[in-house]
């Protein structure tokens, strides 16, 4: 079986020659670039760090420390607009195409959200007014079709396409966190208007991106942080009105012009009472699988009550476990949610989110090793 | 018995009904009844005893409970920030109505804001002073803050993994200072726990930020107000 089948076959909910392994095929499920140098000088692997993400700053894995751990995924991104560049600011900031600044502090690794442009005046008027990007710059789809091509003729891996199908980050950071959370209840007009402009932004990016991939990628990523570490963020019929419909627009065009290509959706948090309306609207697996956070450490009823049509994507615990358990400690989390969650497929097994720098080496040995030889049995 | 003295009390206003506002996250509501009670001539603090604070307490405990979200956090603190704000003048004529300085800031190497400045807002809204020093703060920050403010009552914020394993350390620069020595430190963030926080030489943990708000209300209540007054 080829890691490609190895994956589809999961995502099937069908039982796979083993459970297939995670890393790097998206920039959540990836490592940290600094814990990655440290990975690769363990390994003995010698090549310079590429990075996923300029923002967070993780890591592109590269194929000899993939082909090591018998990882079953690789990534496949949308490209940059052309027409535009970054603006570079002072203090190491920059401007990106959607009018937010980013700035990395002293002695940080990653960027963090650092102005708004909608903070001074949130009205539907300045969401006409905003200098939007321009979805169909050509740079976005420069050379991704050859690379989906090659990627598929070449590689065994599964694909994953990410072509940043979310909108509800790219909202709180054009509002800014604070006046996002009040606007829900207070300046419901300007939301949905922003929320729609976001939106339609988006489909306009990804349209060409899936005509250019399709037939050759195996999974589209798409997500939005929508839990907390107790609860959602929002109440369920807040989700209903200003989340779920739009969520639903957007899978329905992912499937639409998908090519078959599973669902990947990635939410951090304690998510469980949207799972339903998830699953309904038509996600295929869920990542991280925030073992930690409210609800989701129970993973063997996760599986009991979703599994059957949702697949599981992650779920070695970031919190405790990885960086400070011992390795009989991460086989014992290993062997625990796949026993939980890859009974007849449905599990793609890998760390819950990003791997942070801290985790030592042989930690992520360990991981994948026993992901190997515990997936199998 | 009770009822008769309430309704005497306050007479021409309603705790009750400047509580829901404040819980439903209604601002020009509670401004309104804020209003009406000092017109019906309330003392500003019972305002906030017996109005604002009660309706806060309800808001945390829905929260709490699964039944508010971060949106309606926000308005109901909102809400009570506005309202608090209209009274002030009338509260600095009171200093039985003065609750302590807290100085609050995510540690070192952390950027995470959004949970510590929900405390902040939570804190304000319930009365405290905030001083807060934003995130990636180091120990010598705080210990200068908490001696420039005499300040009795700090608060830190850590959601990575990382950045938890130097709270240890900051705790102990800011314990050097005669000022940090005495203060009541609370800590928080995803992946702490009360043993972590115990472990550290913290005085104490809160899961979330309503229960932060509680804890530094208990430990108002055991240290005072020392500190030097804005």
């Amino acid at each position: 079986m080829t890691s490609r089948e190895r994956v589809r076959t999961a995502l099937n909910h069908r039982a796979p020659d083993r459970v297939p392994l995670e890393l790097g095929g998206t920039a959540n499920s990836s490592i940290a670039a600094l814990a990655y140098e440290k990975l690769k000088a363990h390994l003995g692997v010698q090549a310079p760090t590429r990075l996923l993400t300029k923002q967070g700053q993780v890591a592109d894995v590269d194929d000899a420390v993939r082909e090591r751990f018998r990882i079953d995924t690789r990534p496949l991104r949308i490209r940059p607009a052309e027409r535009w560049e970054d603006v570079a600011l002072p203090d190491d900031a920059y401007q990106d195409e959607w009018g937010v600044i980013w700035q990395r502090p002293p002695g940080m690794n990653s960027y963090f959200l650092h102005h708004s442009p909608f903070e001074a005046e949130a009205t539907p008027e300045a969401v006409r007014r905003h200098r939007w990007p321009d979805p169909a710059d050509p740079g976005r789809v420069r050379g991704l079709a050859e690379e989906a091509r090659r990627l598929a003729a070449e590689t065994d891996q599964a694909i994953i396409f990410d072509c940043t199908a979310s909108f509800w980050a790219e909202a709180e950071w054009l509002r800014g966190f604070a006046g996002f959370y009040s606007d829900l209840i207070t300046n419901t007009a300007f939301m949905h208007a922003l929320l729609d402009k976001v939106l339609e932004t988006k489909l306009g990016m990804i349209g060409p991106a899936l005509e250019a991939v399709r037939g050759h990628v195996d999974v589209i990523l798409s997500g939005d942080d929508l839990g907390a570490q107790h609860a959602p963020m929002i109440s369920m019929a807040m989700y209903r009105e200003f989340v779920r419909p739009r969520q639903k627009a957007l899978f329905d065009f992912l499937r639409r012009n998908g090519g078959g290509a599973k669902i990947l959706y990635h939410c951090d948090g304690a998510i469980v009472p949207f799972l339903p309306d998830l699953i309904q609207i038509g996600i295929d697996a869920l990542n991280p699988v925030q073992v930690s956070a409210a609800g989701m450490g129970d993973t063997a009823r996760l599986k009991r009550e979703y599994g059957k049509d949702l697949s599981f994507w992650g779920g070695v615990d970031t919190a405790r476990v990885l960086p400070f358990g011992s390795p009989q400690e991460i086989r014992d989390e290993v062997r625990r949610r796949i026993e939980d969650l890859g009974r007849d497929g449905g599990l793609v097994l890998g760390a819950v989110h990003n791997i942070q720098e801290e985790v030592p080496p042989e930690n992520v040995c360990a991981l994948f090793e026993a992901g190997l030889a515990l997936g199998s049995s | 018995m009770e009822r008769t003295e309430r309704a005497a009390r306050f007479d021409g206003w309603d705790p009750g009904m400047l509580a829901a506002a404040v819980a439903g996250g209604d601002p020009q509501g509670a401004l309104r009844l804020v209003q009406a009670a000092l017109a019906a001539g309330a003392p500003a603090p019972a305002i906030v005893q017996e109005g604002i604070l009660p309706g806060l307490d309800r808001l945390g405990e829905r929260f709490s409970c699964g039944e508010a979200f971060l949106p309606e956090l926000m308005v109901g603190a909102k809400a009570a920030i506005g309202a608090l704000d209209f009274l002030r003048p009338h509260l600095e004529r009171e200093p039985s109505a003065y609750v302590g300085t807290v100085v609050l800031g995510t540690v070192q190497g952390d950027m995470h804001d959004i949970g510590k400045g929900l405390v902040a807002m939570l804190l304000r809204s319930a009365g405290f002073e905030v001083v807060d020093l934003g995130s990636n703060v180091s120990g010598a920050r705080f210990r200068e803050a908490v001696e420039e403010r005499r300040a009795r009552l700090v608060g830190m914020s850590a959601l990575l993994t990382t950045t938890m394993q130097g709270m240890g350390g900051i705790i102990r620069t800011l314990r050097e200072g005669p000022a940090g020595r005495a203060a009541r430190i609370a800590v928080g963030g995803a992946p702490l726990d009360a043993a972590f926080a115990e472990r550290i030489g913290a005085d104490g943990y809160a899961k979330d930020a309503t229960a932060a708000v509680a804890l530094f209300r208990k430990f108002q209540a055991e240290v005072g107000a020392a500190e030097v007054r804005p």
